[in-house]
């Protein structure tokens, strides 16, 4: 983009969290200057719209007006998780957002929020500008909470995490033999609740801050596993993972029930339901005789 | 003829739109009118659709400025529907984060004000060095802003060494910005000029309309939650409740900024006398109960209201927040004053932001509108 860059923002229905990173990208440590950006107060004034919040019902009309009066070439940035999905809010009742379901959104900038560190940054990319990386403010410290990432190694793919998620940021999806569990950091508090409550410690938030996408669809991260087939029907129905760690803690944890180790994998290995079919003994019997031969003796 | 002038919904500025609609007669305010809900998110029905402790991180997000005290709020009075006892480290770190926070909201606040004011080198200097704040926030917790780092039953990362050498440092430092905001403030601080006189809230008018935090405290009344109904650890620690009599906005800029030095003792008195132990506990099942909370939030009193029905979604959960409090002292501070000092009148409330750039002057006889911007 040639000229200069002038930014209008525009903030509805967020936590002004955002508002203020983009405030603080006005101090001369960010650089923002230096890229030849300003901020502006009118949106007639202004060639860069930079949307904060998911947009309710009173901020719609406005947001249509401001990117009207915005100068060629006319472009949308969507700053914070909310302006991409609008994040922990999405189910509100006045909520109606996001942003680019309203009026076209060129790029995505997520985080919650998004450190103004990637907020310049992003600019610079946007511009097609570089950016001297080497000062040690451009680091996140230990324990910072970014982008998620899975140890595939680990994950069992038990779903606790889209359980405990403040957000709804992780979906479970199933398909042909096979758990997905999709974590969507545009849609992502950064609570860490998902790390915190991992059983295995297979999902962590890295320090990795720099999320910008121009495809909302892209801002995922997925971890794939291998569901295990019900012993009577056939159908996929738990992670094999899980059922190994289950039965591993049972025999680390309770090892009283040691003996019936073997007879506890049996019932785990029904889905439920088959294991809903058991309604007296005669049909316990029936269902347990297709599996071990060994129970027919009895 | 008095004519109407809208102010918002939109300033691009920082801050969150709000509209307000001024009476004006020969430049002079006579009337006010508020219009909210541009931010509206319908957070109180959310609260009910997700567990204690999901609703956590939405209380955190009911104001990004001040997010740490919603979390603190929120668990508090949780705390008092669910079986739980918070440990006493826990208590005093609370205190900690607290006060951090407090410090990067009212630097925050001058830092806005003065970028009103067009006084550009100290809205650079007062930024710039806030960036400390900032960092050690992130250094703390993992996040600048929505840190989270309030649970139920204490908090999630503890302050041990070197974590405790860099808050000291950090607070050095604070003490020169703390002690150069005064500066600004003092007889013939560039402040003074611009906010002596202006926006006055009279004491008796402060109480009547509810007024919390600075605002009231900038009326010569005090009141302070942390001391009227110590939490967290509060009531151990030796600290002021400042006070400042005039109720102009140089009064409740001047108690921002002495209040800054406050928690920077604050701070140092909990490092200093930090108890051993857990800092965090395992709540345990909701009970069938109903309890209010309240926290001193930067902007003043915050209550929260939680009904429990023994699930673990709370049935009801209510928030009253400072600038809701607040907002409605405005109409008693603009009333009267100069159409050119309203903007400045709004931020000294700090409400979450005041939203003032854009105005659309409406003249009632010739049912026109004219746009100006203030800035
Ligand atoms: S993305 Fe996060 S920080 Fe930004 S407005 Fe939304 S809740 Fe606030
Ligand atoms: S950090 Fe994890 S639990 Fe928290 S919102 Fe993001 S995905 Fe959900």
């Amino acid at each position: 983009m040639s000229g200069k860059t002038s930014i209008y923002r525009f903030m509805s229905a967020g936590c002004n969290g955002c508002d203020v990173q983009i405030l603080e990208c006005l101090v001369p440590r960010y650089k923002l200057a230096d890229l030849g950006v300003e901020v502006v107060f009118t949106p007639e004034e202004a060639n860069v719209l930079a949307i904060t919040g998911g947009i309710n019902v009173k901020g719609r009309e406005e947001l249509k007006k401001a990117y009207e009066k915005l100068k060629p070439p006319k472009l949308v940035v969507a700053v914070g998780n909310c302006a991409i999905t609008k994040e922990i809010f999405d189910k509100g009742y006045p909520m109606v957002g996001p942003p680019d379901q309203i009026i076209p959104v060129n790029f995505y900038i997520s985080g919650c929020p998004p450190r103004p560190q990637a907020i310049v940054t992003a600019v610079a990319k946007a511009l097609g500008a570089t950016l001297e990386e080497k000062e040690e403010y451009w680091a996140t410290p230990e324990g910072f909470r970014g982008k998620h990432e899975f140890d595939s190694e680990k994950c069992m793919g038990c779903g606790a995490c889209a359980q405990v998620c403040s957000s709804d940021a992780i979906d479970v999806l199933e398909d042909n033999g096979k758990r997905f569990i999709k974590v969507d950091y545009g849609h992502c508090s950064f609570c860490a609740f998902c790390q915190d409550e991992c059983p295995t410690e297979a999902i962590k938030l890295t320090k990795e801050y720099h999320m910008l996408t121009d495809n909302r669809n892209t801002a995922n991260v997925t971890n794939e596993v291998d569901l295990f087939k019900c012993a009577s029907c056939g159908t996929y129905f738990i992670p094999a993972r899980q059922v190994e760690w289950a039965l591993q803690r049972i025999e680390n944890e309770v090892s009283e029930y040691k003996d019936f180790h073997r007879n506890l994998r049996t019932a785990m290995e029904l889905c439920h339901t088959c294991r809903r079919k058991i309604s007296n003994i005669r049909n316990a019997k029936k269902l347990l005789s297709q599996l071990s031969p060994k129970v027919r003796a009895v | 003829m008095p004519e109407i002038v809208q102010i918002g919904p939109y300033r691009p500025q920082l801050l969150e739109p709000e509209r307000f609609e001024l009476v004006v007669e020969n430049n002079k305010i006579i009337d006010a009118n508020i219009e909210l809900g541009y931010v509206h998110r319908g957070i109180e029905k959310l609260f009910t659709t997700k567990t204690y402790m999901q609703n956590l991180a939405l209380a955190e997000r009911i104001c990004g400025i001040c997010s740490g005290v919603h979390t603190l709020c929120y668990a508090q009075t949780a705390e008092g529907v669910i079986d739980v006892t918070v440990p006493d480290r826990a208590r005093y770190l609370r205190c900690i984060y607290m006060e951090i926070e407090r410090l990067h909201s009212h630097y925050l606040w001058f830092g806005v004000v003065t970028h009103s004011l067009h006084e550009n080198n100290a809205f650079l200097k007062i930024m710039g060095e806030r960036e400390h704040v900032q960092d050690l926030l992130e250094y703390l917790t993992g996040n600048r802003i929505n840190y989270l780092i309030n649970t139920i039953g204490g908090v999630r990362r503890d302050i041990t060494s070197p974590k405790t050498e860099r808050i000291q440092k950090v607070m050095d430092n604070m003490k020169a910005l703390s002690n150069y905001l005064l500066a600004l403030l003092d007889e013939n601080g560039s402040l003074t000029k611009k906010t002596e006189g202006v926006g006055i809230l009279p004491k008796d008018k402060a109480l009547d309309l509810g007024a919390v935090g600075p605002t009231l405290r900038g009326s010569g009344i005090e009141s302070d939650v942390r001391k009227d109904d110590p939490y967290a650890a509060y009531g151990e620690l030796d600290f002021e409740v400042i006070t400042e009599e005039d109720g102009d906005v140089r009064a409740k800029s001047l108690v921002r900024a002495r209040e800054t030095l406050e928690s920077i003792k604050i701070i140092e008195q909990a490092l200093d006398n930090l108890p051993s132990g857990e800092i965090a506990t395992k709540p345990g099942e909701p009970l069938e109960k109903e309890e209010v909370g309240r926290a001193e939030a930067p902007r003043g009193e915050l209550v929260y209201y939680i009904k429990s029905n023994g699930t673990n979604i709370p049935e009801r959960v209510k928030v009253r927040t400072p600038s809701f409090a607040n907002d409605f002292t405005l109409i008693e501070m603009l009333r009267g004053d100069l159409l050119q000092n309203a903007r400045i009148i709004i931020e000294s409330i700090d409400p979450c932001f005041a939203c003032t750039d854009r105005l659309t002057v409406l003249d009632t006889k010739a049912g026109k509108k004219r746009r100006m911007i203030l800035k």
